[in-house]
Protein backbone atom coordinates (compact mmCIF):
# COMPACT_ATOMS: atom_id res chain seq x y z
CA UNK A 1 0.00 0.00 0.00
CA UNK A 2 1.07 3.55 -0.68
CA UNK A 3 0.91 6.04 2.09
CA UNK A 4 -2.16 8.17 1.97
CA UNK A 5 -1.27 11.63 0.78
CA UNK A 6 -2.86 14.73 2.15
CA UNK A 7 -2.83 17.40 -0.54
CA UNK A 8 -0.94 20.53 0.37
CA UNK A 9 -2.11 22.77 -2.43
CA UNK A 10 -5.03 23.16 -4.77
CA UNK A 11 -3.24 21.61 -7.73
CA UNK A 12 -2.38 18.36 -5.98
CA UNK A 13 -5.84 18.34 -4.47
CA UNK A 14 -7.35 18.46 -7.94
CA UNK A 15 -4.97 15.75 -9.15
CA UNK A 16 -5.93 13.47 -6.28
CA UNK A 17 -9.58 14.16 -6.80
CA UNK A 18 -9.20 13.07 -10.40
CA UNK A 19 -8.03 9.68 -9.15
CA UNK A 20 -11.02 9.06 -6.90
CA UNK A 21 -13.72 6.64 -7.99
CA UNK A 22 -16.11 8.37 -10.35
CA UNK A 23 -19.49 7.70 -11.84
CA UNK A 24 -18.16 8.21 -15.34
CA UNK A 25 -14.62 6.99 -15.32
CA UNK A 26 -11.47 8.32 -16.90
CA UNK A 27 -10.10 6.36 -19.84
CA UNK A 28 -7.98 3.49 -18.61
CA UNK A 29 -4.25 4.09 -18.58
CA UNK A 30 -1.99 1.27 -19.68
CA UNK A 31 1.55 0.51 -18.53
CA UNK A 32 3.88 -1.41 -20.82
CA UNK A 33 6.54 -3.06 -18.80
CA UNK A 34 9.45 -5.44 -19.36
CA UNK A 35 9.95 -8.49 -17.20
CA UNK A 36 13.30 -9.62 -15.87
CA UNK A 37 14.43 -11.01 -19.22
CA UNK A 38 13.25 -9.90 -22.61
CA UNK A 39 14.38 -10.00 -26.20
CA UNK A 40 14.16 -7.74 -29.21
CA UNK A 41 10.81 -9.11 -30.34
CA UNK A 42 9.14 -8.52 -27.00
CA UNK A 43 10.63 -5.06 -26.65
CA UNK A 44 9.46 -3.87 -30.05
CA UNK A 45 6.09 -5.52 -29.51
CA UNK A 46 5.68 -3.57 -26.27
CA UNK A 47 6.71 -0.27 -27.78
CA UNK A 48 4.45 -0.81 -30.81
CA UNK A 49 1.43 -1.57 -28.66
CA UNK A 50 2.32 1.41 -26.50
CA UNK A 51 2.35 3.72 -29.50
CA UNK A 52 -1.07 2.47 -30.60
CA UNK A 53 -2.46 3.07 -27.15
CA UNK A 54 -1.06 6.60 -26.90
CA UNK A 55 -1.85 8.99 -25.20
CA UNK A 56 -3.22 6.67 -22.53
CA UNK A 57 -0.05 4.64 -22.21
CA UNK A 58 3.12 4.68 -20.17
CA UNK A 59 6.24 2.86 -21.30
CA UNK A 60 8.56 1.56 -18.62
CA UNK A 61 11.95 1.43 -20.21
CA UNK A 62 13.74 -0.56 -17.51
CA UNK A 63 13.47 -4.20 -16.65
CA UNK A 64 11.44 -5.18 -13.64
CA UNK A 65 11.42 -8.51 -11.86
CA UNK A 66 7.74 -9.06 -12.43
CA UNK A 67 6.02 -12.43 -12.52
CA UNK A 68 2.34 -11.60 -12.77
CA UNK A 69 1.13 -15.15 -12.15
CA UNK A 70 3.23 -15.61 -9.01
CA UNK A 71 3.31 -12.25 -7.33
CA UNK A 72 1.05 -9.32 -8.08
CA UNK A 73 2.31 -6.96 -5.42
CA UNK A 74 4.51 -4.90 -7.75
CA UNK A 75 1.72 -4.60 -10.31
CA UNK A 76 -0.55 -3.32 -7.57
CA UNK A 77 2.10 -0.84 -6.55
CA UNK A 78 2.62 0.47 -10.09
CA UNK A 79 -1.11 0.64 -10.62
CA UNK A 80 -1.60 2.82 -7.60
CA UNK A 81 1.43 4.95 -8.23
CA UNK A 82 0.53 5.73 -11.85
CA UNK A 83 -3.24 5.49 -11.58
CA UNK A 84 -3.18 2.88 -14.31
CA UNK A 85 -5.41 -0.14 -14.56
CA UNK A 86 -4.07 -1.95 -17.59
CA UNK A 87 -0.73 -3.70 -17.90
CA UNK A 88 1.10 -5.39 -20.66
CA UNK A 89 4.09 -7.33 -19.34
CA UNK A 90 6.62 -8.67 -21.81
CA UNK A 91 8.97 -11.51 -20.92
CA UNK A 92 11.08 -14.07 -22.69
CA UNK A 93 12.23 -17.35 -21.20
CA UNK A 94 13.14 -20.82 -22.40
CA UNK A 95 9.86 -22.20 -21.12
CA UNK A 96 7.72 -19.40 -22.50
CA UNK A 97 9.48 -17.57 -25.32
CA UNK A 98 8.16 -14.20 -26.54
CA UNK A 99 5.55 -13.79 -23.90
CA UNK A 100 3.01 -11.03 -23.38
CA UNK A 101 0.75 -10.89 -20.34
CA UNK A 102 -2.28 -8.65 -20.53
CA UNK A 103 -3.46 -7.66 -17.06
CA UNK A 104 -6.49 -5.72 -15.96
CA UNK A 105 -6.89 -4.18 -12.53
CA UNK A 106 -9.94 -3.32 -10.52
CA UNK A 107 -9.59 -1.08 -7.51
CA UNK A 108 -5.78 -1.46 -7.78
CA UNK A 109 -6.10 -5.24 -7.50
CA UNK A 110 -5.53 -7.71 -10.31
CA UNK A 111 -8.86 -8.58 -11.92
CA UNK A 112 -7.84 -10.92 -14.71
CA UNK A 113 -4.79 -11.89 -16.73
CA UNK A 114 -4.27 -13.51 -20.10
CA UNK A 115 -0.88 -14.74 -21.22
CA UNK A 116 -0.19 -14.89 -24.91
CA UNK A 117 2.81 -16.13 -26.81
CA UNK A 118 3.97 -14.17 -29.85
CA UNK A 119 4.60 -16.02 -33.07
CA UNK A 120 5.26 -14.35 -36.35
CA UNK A 121 5.68 -10.81 -35.18
CA UNK A 122 5.92 -7.86 -37.53
CA UNK A 123 6.58 -4.43 -36.17
CA UNK A 124 4.91 -1.14 -36.93
CA UNK A 125 8.08 -0.06 -38.72
CA UNK A 126 8.24 -3.14 -40.95
CA UNK A 127 5.24 -1.88 -42.86
CA UNK A 128 5.92 1.01 -45.16
CA UNK A 129 2.49 2.53 -44.95
CA UNK A 130 0.70 5.56 -43.62
CA UNK A 131 0.23 5.43 -39.88
CA UNK A 132 -2.77 6.63 -37.96
CA UNK A 133 -2.36 9.77 -35.93
CA UNK A 134 -2.08 9.69 -32.15
CA UNK A 135 -5.18 9.53 -30.00
CA UNK A 136 -7.60 8.27 -32.64
CA UNK A 137 -10.25 5.82 -31.59
CA UNK A 138 -9.83 2.47 -33.30
CA UNK A 139 -12.55 0.38 -34.89
CA UNK A 140 -12.65 -3.25 -33.82
CA UNK A 141 -13.61 -6.33 -35.65
CA UNK A 142 -13.57 -9.79 -34.10
CA UNK A 143 -13.77 -12.58 -36.64
CA UNK A 144 -14.64 -16.16 -35.89
CA UNK A 145 -17.40 -17.96 -34.10
CA UNK A 146 -15.03 -18.95 -31.28
CA UNK A 147 -15.28 -15.45 -29.85
CA UNK A 148 -18.92 -16.20 -29.06
CA UNK A 149 -18.51 -19.78 -27.96
CA UNK A 150 -15.45 -20.30 -25.80
CA UNK A 151 -14.89 -18.69 -22.43
CA UNK A 152 -11.17 -17.95 -23.00
CA UNK A 153 -11.86 -16.32 -26.35
CA UNK A 154 -14.69 -14.27 -24.90
CA UNK A 155 -12.41 -13.01 -22.16
CA UNK A 156 -9.69 -12.21 -24.67
CA UNK A 157 -12.18 -10.27 -26.76
CA UNK A 158 -13.33 -8.31 -23.75
CA UNK A 159 -9.74 -7.70 -22.65
CA UNK A 160 -8.57 -6.42 -26.03
CA UNK A 161 -11.64 -4.23 -26.41
CA UNK A 162 -11.04 -2.80 -22.98
CA UNK A 163 -7.34 -2.36 -23.64
CA UNK A 164 -7.53 -0.36 -26.85
CA UNK A 165 -10.91 1.36 -26.84
CA UNK A 166 -9.70 4.41 -24.87
CA UNK A 167 -12.43 6.76 -23.77
CA UNK A 168 -16.13 6.10 -24.24
CA UNK A 169 -17.26 8.75 -26.69
CA UNK A 170 -20.73 10.09 -27.25
CA UNK A 171 -19.97 11.04 -30.80
CA UNK A 172 -17.17 10.39 -33.21
CA UNK A 173 -15.77 12.37 -36.10
CA UNK A 174 -16.37 10.42 -39.28
CA UNK A 175 -13.05 11.56 -40.69
CA UNK A 176 -11.28 10.50 -37.48
CA UNK A 177 -11.93 6.80 -38.03
CA UNK A 178 -8.42 6.08 -39.13
CA UNK A 179 -7.58 2.53 -38.21
CA UNK A 180 -9.08 -0.80 -37.41
CA UNK A 181 -7.92 -3.56 -35.11
CA UNK A 182 -8.83 -6.93 -36.48
CA UNK A 183 -8.68 -10.01 -34.27
CA UNK A 184 -9.31 -13.34 -35.92
CA UNK A 185 -9.64 -16.70 -34.20
CA UNK A 186 -8.20 -19.58 -36.17
CA UNK A 187 -10.83 -22.32 -36.52
CA UNK A 188 -10.04 -25.48 -34.55
CA UNK A 189 -10.92 -29.05 -35.39
CA UNK A 190 -11.19 -30.23 -31.81
CA UNK A 191 -13.51 -28.18 -29.57
CA UNK A 192 -11.06 -28.25 -26.65
CA UNK A 193 -8.04 -27.16 -28.69
CA UNK A 194 -6.82 -23.64 -28.90
CA UNK A 195 -6.05 -22.14 -32.26
CA UNK A 196 -3.93 -19.13 -33.00
CA UNK A 197 -5.33 -15.65 -32.72
CA UNK A 198 -4.35 -13.24 -35.47
CA UNK A 199 -4.01 -9.66 -34.34
CA UNK A 200 -3.77 -7.20 -37.24
CA UNK A 201 -3.97 -3.45 -37.46
CA UNK A 202 -4.94 -1.68 -40.66
CA UNK A 203 -5.34 1.95 -41.63
CA UNK A 204 -8.61 2.81 -43.29
CA UNK A 205 -8.92 4.66 -46.55
CA UNK A 206 -12.29 6.00 -47.51
CA UNK A 207 -12.96 6.10 -51.24
CA UNK A 208 -15.87 7.51 -53.18
CA UNK A 209 -18.64 5.04 -53.79
CA UNK A 210 -21.45 7.09 -55.25
CA UNK A 211 -23.52 6.44 -52.13
CA UNK A 212 -23.67 7.93 -48.66
CA UNK A 213 -21.25 5.36 -47.31
CA UNK A 214 -17.68 5.42 -48.54
CA UNK A 215 -15.93 2.46 -50.09
CA UNK A 216 -13.38 1.16 -47.60
CA UNK A 217 -9.90 0.07 -48.52
CA UNK A 218 -7.34 -1.13 -45.99
CA UNK A 219 -3.60 -0.93 -45.73
CA UNK A 220 -1.74 -2.90 -43.11
CA UNK A 221 -0.15 -0.59 -40.59
CA UNK A 222 1.21 -3.03 -38.01
CA UNK A 223 1.98 -4.34 -35.54
CA UNK A 224 0.92 -7.81 -36.52
CA UNK A 225 0.93 -10.79 -34.17
CA UNK A 226 -0.01 -14.42 -34.30
CA UNK A 227 -0.87 -15.11 -30.70
CA UNK A 228 -1.04 -18.46 -28.96
CA UNK A 229 -2.87 -18.93 -25.68
CA UNK A 230 -0.81 -19.70 -22.61
CA UNK A 231 -1.75 -19.31 -18.96
CA UNK A 232 -4.66 -17.23 -17.77
CA UNK A 233 -6.37 -16.21 -14.59
CA UNK A 234 -9.90 -14.88 -14.60
CA UNK A 235 -11.76 -12.91 -11.98
CA UNK A 236 -14.06 -14.54 -9.47
CA UNK A 237 -17.75 -14.10 -9.95
CA UNK A 238 -18.29 -11.77 -7.02
CA UNK A 239 -15.37 -9.52 -7.96
CA UNK A 240 -16.60 -9.33 -11.54
CA UNK A 241 -20.07 -8.48 -10.28
CA UNK A 242 -18.64 -5.66 -8.20
CA UNK A 243 -16.57 -4.45 -11.15
CA UNK A 244 -19.44 -4.41 -13.61
CA UNK A 245 -21.87 -2.62 -11.33
CA UNK A 246 -23.60 0.29 -12.98
CA UNK A 247 -23.86 3.37 -10.77
CA UNK A 248 -27.34 4.52 -9.86
CA UNK A 249 -26.87 7.74 -11.80
CA UNK A 250 -26.24 5.92 -15.07
CA UNK A 251 -29.02 3.40 -14.79
CA UNK A 252 -31.88 4.04 -17.15
CA UNK A 253 -34.86 5.51 -15.37
CA UNK A 254 -38.03 3.51 -15.39
CA UNK A 255 -40.66 5.21 -17.51
CA UNK A 256 -44.06 4.94 -15.94
CA UNK A 257 -47.38 4.64 -17.74
CA UNK A 258 -45.91 4.62 -21.24
CA UNK A 259 -45.89 1.42 -23.26
CA UNK A 260 -45.24 0.53 -26.83
CA UNK A 261 -47.28 -2.13 -28.56
CA UNK A 262 -46.08 -4.54 -31.23
CA UNK A 263 -46.97 -2.25 -34.08
CA UNK A 264 -44.77 0.46 -32.61
CA UNK A 265 -47.51 2.73 -31.33
CA UNK A 266 -46.86 4.65 -28.16
CA UNK A 267 -49.52 4.07 -25.55
CA UNK A 268 -49.96 6.28 -22.54
CA UNK A 269 -52.01 5.63 -19.47
CA UNK A 270 -53.47 8.63 -17.70
CA UNK A 271 -55.26 8.82 -14.41
CA UNK A 272 -58.20 11.20 -14.11
CA UNK A 273 -60.74 12.32 -11.59
CA UNK A 274 -64.31 11.17 -11.91
CA UNK A 275 -65.87 13.16 -14.70
CA UNK A 276 -68.98 15.23 -14.25
CA UNK A 277 -71.21 14.31 -17.15
CA UNK A 278 -73.49 17.27 -16.60
CA UNK A 279 -70.78 19.63 -17.76
CA UNK A 280 -69.54 17.38 -20.49
CA UNK A 281 -68.90 19.14 -23.75
CA UNK A 282 -70.57 17.18 -26.49
CA UNK A 283 -70.59 18.00 -30.13
CA UNK A 284 -71.11 21.66 -30.82
CA UNK A 285 -74.07 22.57 -32.99
CA UNK A 286 -75.11 25.97 -34.12
CA UNK A 287 -78.71 25.38 -33.24
CA UNK A 288 -77.86 24.63 -29.62
CA UNK A 289 -75.87 27.83 -29.07
CA UNK A 290 -76.78 29.94 -26.08
CA UNK A 291 -77.46 33.07 -28.07
CA UNK A 292 -80.36 31.37 -29.82
CA UNK A 293 -81.79 30.66 -26.42
CA UNK A 294 -81.51 34.31 -25.55
CA UNK A 295 -83.25 35.41 -28.67
CA UNK A 296 -86.18 33.25 -27.80
CA UNK A 297 -86.27 34.65 -24.31
CA UNK A 298 -86.03 38.17 -25.67
CA UNK A 299 -88.93 37.56 -27.86
CA UNK A 300 -90.99 36.45 -24.89
CA UNK A 301 -90.22 39.35 -22.57
CA UNK A 302 -89.06 42.31 -24.50
CA UNK A 303 -88.23 44.89 -21.85
CA UNK A 304 -85.82 42.75 -19.88
CA UNK A 305 -82.88 42.58 -22.26
CA UNK A 306 -80.47 43.55 -19.51
CA UNK A 307 -81.65 40.78 -17.26
CA UNK A 308 -81.20 38.21 -19.95
CA UNK A 309 -77.61 39.28 -20.38
CA UNK A 310 -76.79 38.84 -16.77
CA UNK A 311 -78.61 35.56 -16.44
CA UNK B 1 -32.24 8.06 -66.88
CA UNK B 2 -32.06 4.88 -64.84
CA UNK B 3 -29.38 3.47 -67.06
CA UNK B 4 -27.30 6.54 -66.57
CA UNK B 5 -27.54 6.25 -62.79
CA UNK B 6 -26.50 2.65 -62.90
CA UNK B 7 -23.47 3.55 -64.96
CA UNK B 8 -22.65 6.32 -62.56
CA UNK B 9 -22.62 3.91 -59.65
CA UNK B 10 -20.61 1.24 -61.35
CA UNK B 11 -17.77 3.72 -61.80
CA UNK B 12 -16.98 3.11 -58.15
CA UNK B 13 -16.53 -0.13 -56.29
CA UNK B 14 -19.53 -1.28 -54.31
CA UNK B 15 -20.07 -0.70 -50.61
CA UNK B 16 -22.23 -3.77 -50.30
CA UNK B 17 -21.00 -6.94 -48.62
CA UNK B 18 -22.86 -10.19 -48.35
CA UNK B 19 -22.64 -12.29 -45.21
CA UNK B 20 -24.38 -15.55 -44.34
CA UNK B 21 -24.86 -14.45 -40.74
CA UNK B 22 -25.21 -10.71 -40.29
CA UNK B 23 -22.64 -9.10 -38.01
CA UNK B 24 -23.35 -8.05 -34.48
CA UNK B 25 -22.38 -4.50 -33.65
CA UNK B 26 -21.41 -2.63 -30.56
CA UNK B 27 -21.25 0.81 -32.11
CA UNK B 28 -20.69 2.48 -28.74
CA UNK B 29 -17.27 0.82 -28.78
CA UNK B 30 -17.00 0.99 -32.59
CA UNK B 31 -16.82 -2.78 -32.65
CA UNK B 32 -18.27 -5.48 -34.87
CA UNK B 33 -18.41 -9.22 -34.19
CA UNK B 34 -18.41 -11.55 -37.14
CA UNK B 35 -19.61 -15.01 -36.15
CA UNK B 36 -19.44 -16.52 -39.61
CA UNK B 37 -17.29 -19.65 -39.62
CA UNK B 38 -13.88 -19.17 -41.17
CA UNK B 39 -12.75 -21.48 -43.93
CA UNK B 40 -9.53 -23.10 -42.64
CA UNK B 41 -8.28 -23.98 -46.13
CA UNK B 42 -8.57 -20.45 -47.42
CA UNK B 43 -6.86 -19.20 -44.29
CA UNK B 44 -3.93 -21.56 -44.78
CA UNK B 45 -3.55 -20.75 -48.44
CA UNK B 46 -2.80 -17.08 -48.12
CA UNK B 47 -3.17 -16.01 -44.54
CA UNK B 48 -2.42 -12.32 -44.77
CA UNK B 49 -4.44 -11.71 -47.91
CA UNK B 50 -7.35 -13.66 -46.51
CA UNK B 51 -7.28 -11.73 -43.24
CA UNK B 52 -7.05 -8.44 -45.08
CA UNK B 53 -9.99 -9.29 -47.32
CA UNK B 54 -12.07 -10.52 -44.39
CA UNK B 55 -11.29 -7.42 -42.37
CA UNK B 56 -12.02 -5.15 -45.32
CA UNK B 57 -15.47 -6.64 -45.76
CA UNK B 58 -16.23 -6.33 -42.07
CA UNK B 59 -14.75 -2.84 -41.92
CA UNK B 60 -17.03 -1.89 -44.80
CA UNK B 61 -20.02 -3.23 -42.90
CA UNK B 62 -19.19 -1.46 -39.66
CA UNK B 63 -18.48 1.76 -41.55
CA UNK B 64 -21.84 1.48 -43.28
CA UNK B 65 -23.47 1.08 -39.88
CA UNK B 66 -21.61 4.08 -38.49
CA UNK B 67 -22.44 6.25 -41.48
CA UNK B 68 -26.10 5.38 -41.01
CA UNK B 69 -26.11 6.77 -37.47
CA UNK B 70 -27.63 10.20 -36.86
CA UNK B 71 -25.02 12.87 -37.46
CA UNK B 72 -24.28 16.38 -36.34
CA UNK B 73 -22.03 18.65 -38.30
CA UNK B 74 -19.80 21.28 -36.78
CA UNK B 75 -16.74 23.27 -37.77
CA UNK B 76 -14.45 20.29 -37.25
CA UNK B 77 -16.41 17.94 -39.45
CA UNK B 78 -19.33 15.58 -39.33
CA UNK B 79 -19.87 13.74 -36.06
CA UNK B 80 -21.87 10.54 -35.75
CA UNK B 81 -23.74 10.20 -32.49
CA UNK B 82 -22.88 6.84 -31.01
CA UNK B 83 -25.28 4.71 -29.01
CA UNK B 84 -24.40 3.42 -25.52
CA UNK B 85 -21.80 0.64 -25.53
CA UNK B 86 -23.41 -2.76 -25.11
CA UNK B 87 -20.38 -4.88 -24.25
CA UNK B 88 -20.04 -5.16 -20.50
CA UNK B 89 -16.58 -3.96 -19.62
CA UNK B 90 -15.46 -3.92 -16.00
CA UNK B 91 -14.88 -0.62 -14.28
CA UNK B 92 -11.48 0.61 -13.23
CA UNK B 93 -12.52 1.57 -9.72
CA UNK B 94 -15.56 0.71 -7.60
CA UNK B 95 -18.73 2.74 -7.85
CA UNK B 96 -18.29 5.87 -5.72
CA UNK B 97 -19.87 5.67 -2.30
CA UNK B 98 -22.69 8.00 -1.58
CA UNK B 99 -21.61 11.01 0.43
CA UNK B 100 -22.93 10.97 3.98
CA UNK B 101 -24.79 14.21 4.55
CA UNK B 102 -24.28 16.38 7.58
CA UNK B 103 -27.27 17.37 9.69
CA UNK B 104 -27.45 20.76 8.01
CA UNK B 105 -27.22 19.27 4.53
CA UNK B 106 -30.03 16.86 5.37
CA UNK B 107 -32.16 19.70 6.64
CA UNK B 108 -31.38 21.89 3.64
CA UNK B 109 -32.27 19.08 1.30
CA UNK B 110 -35.58 18.49 3.01
CA UNK B 111 -36.38 22.17 2.94
CA UNK B 112 -35.10 22.68 -0.55
CA UNK B 113 -32.51 25.23 0.47
CA UNK B 114 -29.84 25.65 -2.15
CA UNK B 115 -26.32 26.88 -1.70
CA UNK B 116 -25.82 30.26 -3.24
CA UNK B 117 -22.48 31.09 -4.73
CA UNK B 118 -21.18 34.27 -3.27
CA UNK B 119 -19.53 36.31 -5.96
CA UNK B 120 -15.87 37.02 -5.52
CA UNK B 121 -16.37 40.70 -6.39
CA UNK B 122 -18.52 43.15 -4.59
CA UNK B 123 -19.80 46.52 -5.66
CA UNK B 124 -18.32 49.30 -3.64
CA UNK B 125 -20.86 52.08 -3.53
CA UNK B 126 -18.48 54.76 -2.38
CA UNK B 127 -15.99 54.43 -5.19
CA UNK B 128 -18.43 52.95 -7.69
CA UNK B 129 -16.09 50.15 -8.53
CA UNK B 130 -16.05 46.41 -8.07
CA UNK B 131 -13.71 45.25 -5.34
CA UNK B 132 -12.62 41.75 -4.39
CA UNK B 133 -14.37 40.55 -1.28
CA UNK B 134 -11.24 38.78 -0.07
CA UNK B 135 -7.83 37.70 -1.28
CA UNK B 136 -5.78 39.53 -3.87
CA UNK B 137 -6.67 43.18 -4.44
CA UNK B 138 -9.28 43.41 -1.74
CA UNK B 139 -7.23 46.30 -0.28
CA UNK B 140 -8.90 47.95 2.57
CA UNK B 141 -7.67 51.38 3.36
CA UNK B 142 -5.74 51.14 6.58
CA UNK B 143 -6.50 54.69 7.50
CA UNK B 144 -10.16 54.14 6.96
CA UNK B 145 -12.23 54.21 10.10
CA UNK B 146 -13.49 50.73 10.94
CA UNK B 147 -17.18 50.05 10.61
CA UNK B 148 -17.66 49.28 14.27
CA UNK B 149 -15.88 52.27 15.67
CA UNK B 150 -19.08 52.93 17.57
CA UNK B 151 -21.55 50.40 18.91
CA UNK B 152 -24.92 51.43 20.17
CA UNK B 153 -25.64 50.10 23.67
CA UNK B 154 -28.95 48.24 23.64
CA UNK B 155 -31.74 49.78 25.63
CA UNK B 156 -31.92 47.37 28.55
CA UNK B 157 -28.26 46.49 28.65
CA UNK B 158 -25.95 47.21 31.50
CA UNK B 159 -24.22 50.50 30.55
CA UNK B 160 -20.93 49.35 32.04
CA UNK B 161 -20.80 46.23 29.85
CA UNK B 162 -18.10 46.24 27.22
CA UNK B 163 -19.94 45.74 23.93
CA UNK B 164 -16.72 44.98 22.04
CA UNK B 165 -15.83 42.20 24.43
CA UNK B 166 -19.35 40.89 24.25
CA UNK B 167 -19.14 40.67 20.48
CA UNK B 168 -15.81 38.92 20.61
CA UNK B 169 -17.11 36.43 23.16
CA UNK B 170 -20.18 35.70 21.10
CA UNK B 171 -18.04 35.00 18.09
CA UNK B 172 -15.83 32.68 20.10
CA UNK B 173 -18.87 30.77 21.29
CA UNK B 174 -20.19 30.45 17.79
CA UNK B 175 -16.90 29.02 16.63
CA UNK B 176 -16.82 26.61 19.54
CA UNK B 177 -20.32 25.34 18.97
CA UNK B 178 -19.69 24.97 15.27
CA UNK B 179 -16.63 22.88 15.99
CA UNK B 180 -18.71 20.69 18.25
CA UNK B 181 -21.27 20.20 15.52
CA UNK B 182 -18.54 19.40 13.05
CA UNK B 183 -17.20 16.75 15.38
CA UNK B 184 -20.66 15.31 15.87
CA UNK B 185 -21.20 15.14 12.14
CA UNK B 186 -17.92 13.31 11.70
CA UNK B 187 -18.76 10.82 14.43
CA UNK B 188 -22.18 10.20 13.00
CA UNK B 189 -20.78 9.71 9.52
CA UNK B 190 -18.29 7.20 10.88
CA UNK B 191 -21.06 5.28 12.60
CA UNK B 192 -23.15 5.22 9.43
CA UNK B 193 -20.17 4.00 7.46
CA UNK B 194 -19.84 1.13 9.94
CA UNK B 195 -23.56 0.47 9.60
CA UNK B 196 -24.38 1.36 13.20
CA UNK B 197 -27.16 3.64 14.32
CA UNK B 198 -25.36 6.90 15.28
CA UNK B 199 -27.43 7.22 18.44
CA UNK B 200 -26.43 3.73 19.55
CA UNK B 201 -22.80 4.44 18.77
CA UNK B 202 -22.90 7.58 20.89
CA UNK B 203 -24.54 5.69 23.73
CA UNK B 204 -21.93 2.97 23.62
CA UNK B 205 -19.12 5.48 23.60
CA UNK B 206 -20.53 7.31 26.60
CA UNK B 207 -20.90 4.06 28.48
CA UNK B 208 -17.33 3.08 27.76
CA UNK B 209 -16.11 6.47 28.91
CA UNK B 210 -18.10 6.25 32.12
CA UNK B 211 -16.60 2.84 32.87
CA UNK B 212 -13.11 4.24 32.37
CA UNK B 213 -13.94 7.18 34.59
CA UNK B 214 -14.99 4.82 37.37
CA UNK B 215 -11.59 3.24 37.60
CA UNK B 216 -10.13 6.60 38.49
CA UNK B 217 -11.59 6.78 42.00
CA UNK B 218 -9.70 5.41 45.00
CA UNK B 219 -12.03 2.41 45.23
CA UNK B 220 -12.01 1.81 41.48
CA UNK B 221 -15.70 2.50 41.39
CA UNK B 222 -16.69 0.03 44.08
CA UNK B 223 -18.65 2.57 46.11
CA UNK B 224 -19.91 4.66 43.20
CA UNK B 225 -23.55 5.05 42.47
CA UNK B 226 -24.65 2.48 39.98
CA UNK B 227 -26.11 3.67 36.71
CA UNK B 228 -29.32 2.32 35.33
CA UNK B 229 -28.63 -0.76 33.18
CA UNK B 230 -24.94 -0.57 33.91
CA UNK B 231 -23.16 -3.65 32.63
CA UNK B 232 -21.38 -5.79 35.18
CA UNK B 233 -17.64 -5.42 35.00
CA UNK B 234 -15.44 -8.28 36.01
CA UNK B 235 -12.99 -7.62 38.83
CA UNK B 236 -14.33 -4.15 39.40
CA UNK B 237 -12.98 -2.55 42.52
CA UNK B 238 -10.20 -5.05 42.99
CA UNK B 239 -6.89 -3.42 43.36
CA UNK B 240 -3.62 -5.12 42.55
CA UNK B 241 -1.27 -4.79 45.48
CA UNK B 242 2.31 -4.51 44.46
CA UNK B 243 5.13 -5.64 46.75
CA UNK B 244 7.08 -2.90 48.30
CA UNK B 245 10.39 -2.07 46.71
CA UNK B 246 12.32 -2.30 49.96
CA UNK B 247 12.27 -5.01 52.57
CA UNK B 248 12.26 -8.75 52.16
CA UNK B 249 15.53 -9.54 50.37
CA UNK B 250 15.15 -13.30 50.73
CA UNK B 251 11.78 -13.45 49.02
CA UNK B 252 13.04 -11.26 46.19
CA UNK B 253 16.07 -13.46 45.66
CA UNK B 254 13.87 -16.55 45.48
CA UNK B 255 11.62 -14.90 42.99
CA UNK B 256 14.39 -13.86 40.63
CA UNK B 257 16.02 -17.29 40.86
CA UNK B 258 12.73 -18.87 39.98
CA UNK B 259 12.45 -16.75 36.85
CA UNK B 260 16.02 -17.58 35.91
CA UNK B 261 15.41 -21.29 36.28
CA UNK B 262 12.31 -21.12 34.17
CA UNK B 263 14.08 -19.36 31.35
CA UNK B 264 17.00 -21.81 31.41
CA UNK B 265 14.59 -24.72 31.32
CA UNK B 266 12.82 -23.23 28.37
CA UNK B 267 16.06 -22.85 26.49
CA UNK B 268 16.88 -26.48 27.02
Amino acid sequence: MLRTIKPKNARSKRALKNREPKVEENPKQAIFIRGSSTNQIVNTALSDLCSIKKPYSIMFSKKNAIHPFDDQSSLEFFSQKNDASLFCVGTNSKKRPNNLVFVRMFDYQVLDMIELGIENFKSLHDFKSTKSSIGMKPLFVFNGELFEQREEYKKLKNMLLDFFRDEVAESVNLKGLEYIISVTAEPVANPTDFGKVFFRVYTIQMKKSGTKQPRIELEEMGPSFDFVFRRNRFAGEDVMKEATKIPKELQAKKVKNITHNDVGDKMGRIHMKKQNFDNLQTRKMKALKKKFNKVEENNKEEPSTKKAKTA
Amino acid sequence: MEVQLKNDKSKFKSTEVEKAIPLEYDLGNLAAFDTNPIDPKALKKGKDDFLKQLTRDNAQLIMNAIFNLPTKSSEDGVFATLPEPTTVIPREKPVPKEKILTRWEKFAKAKGIQKKKRSRFEYDEETGEYKARYGYDHTKNKEEIPEDWLIEVPKNADPMEDQYEKRANEKKERIESNKKRQKRNQEEAEAIRKNINPREARKQELLNKSLIAKTSTASLGRFDKKLKNEPKVKNQGIRKHRDSNTGDMKAEKEKTLEILEKTIEKKK
